[in-house]
């Protein structure tokens, strides 16, 4: 059963980390594409990645808060 | 924690070319290598490195001026003192000439470095008002009309070479 809790918990982090590197890259990189990061990108992507942990600390608890006692 | 490992894709139907090459694992930069990159990402390293480049082009184009400028003239002064001669001016032209890069230089790169940190994009309007704000700032001695036509002047330059270097890299 623990073991069920640590896979759920696995496969969450897993897909948070996909779905920011996936919405920050759409966000912040433009068209024109060199190998290495811009300056101007590399600071758009400090601060996606800011905002996006923040939301997810901030809605989740909001989540476990008001989630009924099992 | 994305699937940093990818295995080789199983061999195709067709048997007649070889088997693709296997895929390397990903292998995400560590610690240390994102630090040492991002030295280079400090406004202050780069206006820096700026400064020193602008004053090592100044030297360069400080000799080719002084030369330049230094008519070789048989009747006035012998050969050797005419070399000396030049050699001063070609070190004092090529001193004043180093000094006048330098501080375009760390100013240009320090504004756009500061500026595309603040915007978060990289665009051409970046170096347009770093451009503008580094010819203002020189000429600025000289009155704000002066400030205003050399505004446009660097801002247009700039622009003209980042453009060469946009195509070239």
């Amino acid at each position: 059963q623990m073991f069920n809790m640590a896979q759920q918990e696995l496969e969450s982090r897993v897909d948070l980390f996909n779905k920011m590197t996936l919405s920050c890259f759409n966000k912040c990189i433009g068209s024109r594409r060199e190998s290495e990061l811009n300056m101007g990108e590399n600071s758009c992507i400090d601060r996606c990645t800011a905002k996006y942990w923040q939301v997810t600390t901030i809605i989740g608890q909001l989540l476990g808060s008001s989630r009924p006692p099992m | 924690m994305v699937d940093q490992s990818a295995e080789p894709p199983a061999s195709d139907s067709d048997g007649s070319s070889a088997p693709p090459p296997p895929v390397e694992p990903l292998k995400l930069p560590t610690f240390e290598e994102m630090k040492a990159q991002d030295v280079f990402n400090n406004c202050a390293v780069k206006s820096i490195v700026s400064c020193v480049m602008g004053g090592g082009m100044g030297i360069f184009m400080g000799l080719l001026f002084g030369a330049l400028d230094n008519p070789l003239n048989p009747d006035q002064m012998t050969v050797r003192q005419h070399f000396t001669h030049a050699a001063k001016q070609m070190g004092s032209k090529s001193l004043h000439m180093a000094k006048a890069f330098a501080v375009m230089g760390a100013i240009y790169s320090g504004t756009e470095c500061i500026i595309e940190k603040a915007r978060a994009r990289h665009d051409m309007t970046n170096t347009m008002v770093a451009g503008c704000v580094t010819g203002g700032s020189l000429s600025a001695k000289a009155g704000p009309k002066a400030a205003c036509v050399g505004c446009a002047g660097f801002a247009a330059f700039s622009v003209v070479v980042e453009k060469l270097f946009d195509r070239a890299a």
